[in-house]
């Protein structure tokens, strides 16, 4: 009985919090991605050849933990089979926010685009602890004029 | 060429649905598809152990060579209880082919079990609160009445058989909350065979005690005694039922009186008193 009050006592904690702060974290994001358009960030290798630019690596790196109530879910899903639906938006977060941070980065270096932008995720946790990490990263193009300008302010 | 980053459409990578709902609808599918599970394997699994003959019981023990309870200083007490045993079988009619051993533990433990094999293990802790032999022989009824029953294979067969499916399946979905819940829905579920077990022995216990002595006097003196060690529970009535593994003692000490009346047995006659010696073989296990 105490086990059974415990388990839905984390699991409602879970779903609240979790939720507060998924809504929160998303809110934030579109409202970042909408200001972050204007730099363009394509998985393209090909710049455009008529400029010269300068290279820079650039990396947005993110770990995202699960809730308990998200991976309760989970695994009662994986007992049945079929779309991971609470590990989904975690993912998509995930992979948004570390993208903002890599544009957040090459902003700062004054960056005209980033190109061959590459995404990696790997689970950073163990036993019951689920958390994911994503990184994002690419080659931010700076024109060599500004790139100085921009240092030596 | 152009480039540009437009804003991604929602919904496209995550789902809207109600989170509460589907989790509600997963853990319900869950729930029954284990309870089912445990049902059919339970039945299954008991249903081939006790196919199982009892001298294979009696083969695999001599095999193990399993030791029960302590024999420092009790040969006298196993004696009496050995004796009381076979006086108890056959007010049973427990069949020839089968045989029960009585051994002793020393241990303040009120409680005694039959295992399989039949092998009964009575702890000290219980045989020091027993007030007269009646009340022995309704615990000494119950635990043969389980071995008549094959009711120790059965358990054995039917709970490693849901067992080893509940593992196979919790496993599936990880160590994690989840499939600690559904673990505990399938102990659950084996709960309610143990407890069918539990009552059917003491039908047939009750029925041994009028063999035995002529009336039931003495064998509510046993739940009495068992609700006393049990304590008050902060658990209500009706939880507890469907939780625990036997019967409540109060519903057992109804179904005692309920039995007699149904059978016309009398509830009062002479209680017969223990062996003379019988607190002094137990204090000399101190």
């Amino acid at each position: 009985m105490i086990q059974l009050g415990i388990f839905i006592s984390l699991l409602i904690v879970g779903f609240l919090f979790g939720r507060i702060a998924e809504k929160r974290h998303f809110k934030s994001i579109v409202a970042r991605e909408l200001a972050s358009n204007s730099l363009v960030a394509v998985a393209s290798r090909f710049p455009p050849e008529n400029e010269n630019y300068e290279q820079h690596l650039v990396v947005g790196n993110v770990v995202v933990a699960s809730d308990y109530f998200k991976s309760a879910m989970a695994s009662l899903i994986n007992f049945f089979g079929g779309r991971v639906t609470p590990f989904e938006s975690l993912l998509d977060r995930a992979r948004r926010e570390a993208i903002l941070r890599m544009k957040h980065e090459a902003s700062l270096l004054d960056a005209k685009f980033v190109f061959n932008v590459k995404l990696e995720t790997s689970r950073i946790a163990t036993g019951q602890v689920g958390a994911v990490e994503v990184v994002a990263y690419g080659t931010a193009l700076t024109k060599p004029a500004m790139h100085v300008e921009a240092i030596s302010s | 060429m152009e480039f540009e980053n437009r804003q991604p459409q929602e919904g496209i990578n995550t789902v809207r649905e109600n989170p509460l709902l589907v989790f509600f609808k997963l853990l319900v599918g869950a729930i029954i598809i284990i309870v089912v599970l445990v049902i059919i394997l339970q039945f299954s699994g008991s249903w081939i152990a006790k196919k199982v003959p009892f001298r294979y019981e009696l083969a695999l023990m001599e095999k193990v060579d399993m030791e029960f309870g302590t024999t420092d200083n009790s040969a006298e007490l196993e004696a009496y209880l050995n004796e009381l045993g076979v006086r108890v079988a056959q007010a049973l009619s427990l069949p020839e082919t089968m045989s029960v051993q009585v051994h002793y533990d020393s241990s303040e433990v009120f409680n005694a079990y039959a295992t399989i094999g039949g092998n009964l293990l009575f702890y000290k802790g219980l045989l020091k609160k027993m007030p007269n032999e009646n009340t022995l022989a309704m615990v000494m009824a119950h635990e043969i009445a389980h071995v008549m029953h094959r009711d120790p294979i059965a358990g054995l067969g039917g709970g490693v058989a849901s067992m080893v499916a509940l593992m196979v399946l919790t496993g599936q979905s990880g160590t994690g909350a989840a499939g600690n819940v559904l673990n505990q829905t399938g102990m659950l579920t084996s709960t309610q065979f143990t407890r069918k077990m539990e009552e059917a022995a003491d039908k047939a216990a009750l029925a041994a005690m009028v063999n035995l002595y002529g009336h039931t006097n003495g064998a509510n003196t046993l739940f009495e005694l068992m609700e006393n060690v049990a304590g008050d529970s902060a658990v209500p009535n009706w939880l507890e039922r469907f939780a625990a593994t036997h019967p409540l003692s109060a519903d057992r000490a109804e179904s005692v009186v309920l039995q007699s009346i149904e059978n016309n047995w009398p509830t009062d006659g002479v209680l017969t008193a223990l062996p003379e010696n019988y607190s002094l073989w137990l204090r000399g296990n101190l």
